[in-house]
């Protein structure tokens, strides 16, 4: 039994299907049981997390992640499916502390909002930046400049007329 | 004496950040009471870029992410779209894969005792570890014509064969850093001053190490030898004698002796590599777009420029030089991917720093800073 059948055995409800991510087992997990799923996957010992992918998916938001367990050297990915329109789910900072920038890297990104985390904040881009990039739908013919402002913060405007820029 | 919380702020311009990365420190006197990291200056889109070019666009891309060891980089995202569309790739090829990563690896720790030790103030490391890495410069040079963004490695294989003279120069090289290693670890391994600014700065534990996310050298200096290459081995590094290099302290000069023993491991893998290299293609010519003229690796890139894999998902990871690099490639059936994600070492092992530095000073930041090893092209992006 792989990782994500052992899931699925374990917590019935909350598994909605298991199947494979290219040779890693992948279990689909109800996002309203997400944070609960996570504990018991640091139970069994994936210790682990390597990565948190934001997939936009146009009719929805894919948020997966990849876990690695040392202890058993097993492979498990988890997927939830989340609303296109108000993407959230739960944020596992508490489990794994390395979440804490994988999420704001999502939310940057991607814009998936993870309730829980203490600090969610851009990461990457400067706070006011317009749009998440990696989004299907982002603007990219908007440019957008970044100045700094008189205390040091970042200011974020389209308006690019009053830089120094080569003719 | 009471004393007011001083908040300091330290770079993003600033030597010891070996780049554009910013703390925001408070202070009270000169104790670290809390420390945070502002990130993305360099952030470039690399993933966006991902989505916008080909599978065989994207491959230089890749090169500029760590641009102190980019062959991992290619390899890594390689790896990904061959796993996604189950290409095989020829035993010479691999072998040669493996050569340049190894011998990247030595190029990246040479680097990193370097900027260790400059930020430490001891000037001279930098110049020894710049001159041996030039030797390396040159044969990457010799072998796809460019030093740091290589842009050599394809799906099914590698872009050319090694060029004439290419083996006894890379004997000669390994010859040279054997002596070399030697002469570092009496240089500064047991120099009083090194040893008082890393010994016991910046202690994690294992199990904190794990949850934080560090993953490579960075980690094994706390007492784990977790390592990829032998957690799930790729290419031909289960046929390969070397062992994942630990140290038990967790401290800062534990993390720099790992990568001093991971060169010694990196350089008897290039021996063996050496004995071993079989001959044959050196890429798969189920891909190849260009006629067959039997002239060996007449073509720069057999693999088609025009490419599609199966639609699927795939989370594919190496142990790179800085520690574990892993791409989620997504492919919907198109010549584009759909989505690339890449998990960077570099990023990963950042988010432990603020832990190991609170408490400390801002000498003791350096040092703490200096060992954890990031190049900000792997952190932003």
């Amino acid at each position: 039994m792989n990782p994500a059948e052992e899931l699925k055995y374990l917590l019935p409800n909350s598994v909605v299907s298991v199947g494979v991510q290219t040779n890693k087992p992948l279990a689909v997990i109800r996002k309203e049981d997400f944070l609960k799923v996570a504990e018991k996957v640091k139970e069994l010992g994936f210790d682990n997390l390597s990565v948190i992918t934001g997939v936009d998916r146009v009719d929805r938001i894919e948020v997966i992640y990849n876990l690695f367990s040392y202890k058993k050297k097993q492979n498990l990915a988890l997927k939830v499916i989340l609303d296109h329109r108000s993407p959230e789910v739960d944020s596992v900072i508490s489990i794994w502390k390395v979440a804490d920038w994988l999420e704001r890297e999502t939310y940057d990104l991607v814009g998936v909002k993870f309730n829980g985390h203490p600090d969610l904040k851009r990461i990457l881009l400067p706070e006011g930046w317009n749009g998440h990039p990696l989004r299907k739908d982002y603007d990219m013919n908007t440019e957008q400049f970044v100045t700094i402002g008189e205390d040091g913060e970042d200011i974020v405007s389209t308006d690019g007329s009053n830089l120094l820029r080569r003719k | 004496m009471e004393t007011e919380t001083l908040l300091l702020n330290m770079g993003p311009v600033h030597p010891s950040t070996h780049g554009v990365l910013r703390f925001k420190l408070r202070m009270d006197g000169e104790i670290i009471r809390d420390c945070q990291i502002v990130v993305g200056y360099l952030h470039r889109g690399t993933e966006k870029f991902g989505e916008m070019k080909t599978y065989l666009q994207f491959i230089p891309y890749t090169d500029r992410l760590d641009y102190i060891a980019a062959m991992p980089n290619n390899y890594a995202y390689v790896k990904a779209v061959e796993e996604l569309a189950g290409i095989e790739v020829p035993q010479r090829a691999e072998y040669i894969r493996v050569l340049v990563m190894e011998l990247n690896r030595i190029v990246n720790h040479l680097v990193f005792m370097g900027s260790l030790l400059l930020d430490l103030g001891a000037s001279t490391m930098i110049m020894y570890g710049f001159r041996e890495r030039e030797n390396a410069l040159q044969l990457y040079e010799s072998l796809c014509g460019a030093r740091m963004t290589f842009n050599y490695i394809r799906p099914g294989g590698v872009r050319e064969d090694l060029p004439d003279g290419f083996i006894p120069k890379l004997n000669e090289f390994i010859k040279d850093m054997e002596k070399r290693i030697v002469d570092y670890e009496e240089l500064v391994n047991g120099n009083e001053i090194f040893l008082m600014r890393t010994k016991n700065i910046g202690v994690i534990s294992a199990e904190e190490a794990i949850n934080y996310g560090m993953t490579g050298p960075s980690m094994r200096g706390s007492g784990v030898d977790h390592d990829i290459r032998k957690l799930e081995p790729y290419s031909i590094y289960q046929d390969l004698d070397f062992r994942a290099c630990m140290r038990r302290e967790g401290d800062s000069y534990a993390r720099y002796l790992v990568r001093v023993d991971e060169m010694r491991e990196s350089l008897h893998i290039l021996k063996q590599i050496v004995d071993t290299l079989p001959e044959g293609k050196t890429i798969n010519q189920r891909y190849s777009f260009a006629p067959n003229t039997g002239a060996p690796s007449a073509v720069t890139s057999y693999f088609p420029r025009i490419f599609t894999p199966p639609e699927g998902e795939v989370y594919s990871r190496i142990e790179a030089p800085k520690g574990e690099l892993g791409f989620f490639v997504a492919s919907d059936g198109t010549t584009k991917p759909y989505r690339v994600k890449i998990r960077s070492p570099s990023f990963c092992n950042l988010v432990a720093l603020p832990k190991m530095v609170v408490g400390l000073k801002i000498p003791d930041l350096i040092a703490a800073f200096g060992t954890i090893d990031i190049v900000l092209g792997d952190v932003d992006r």
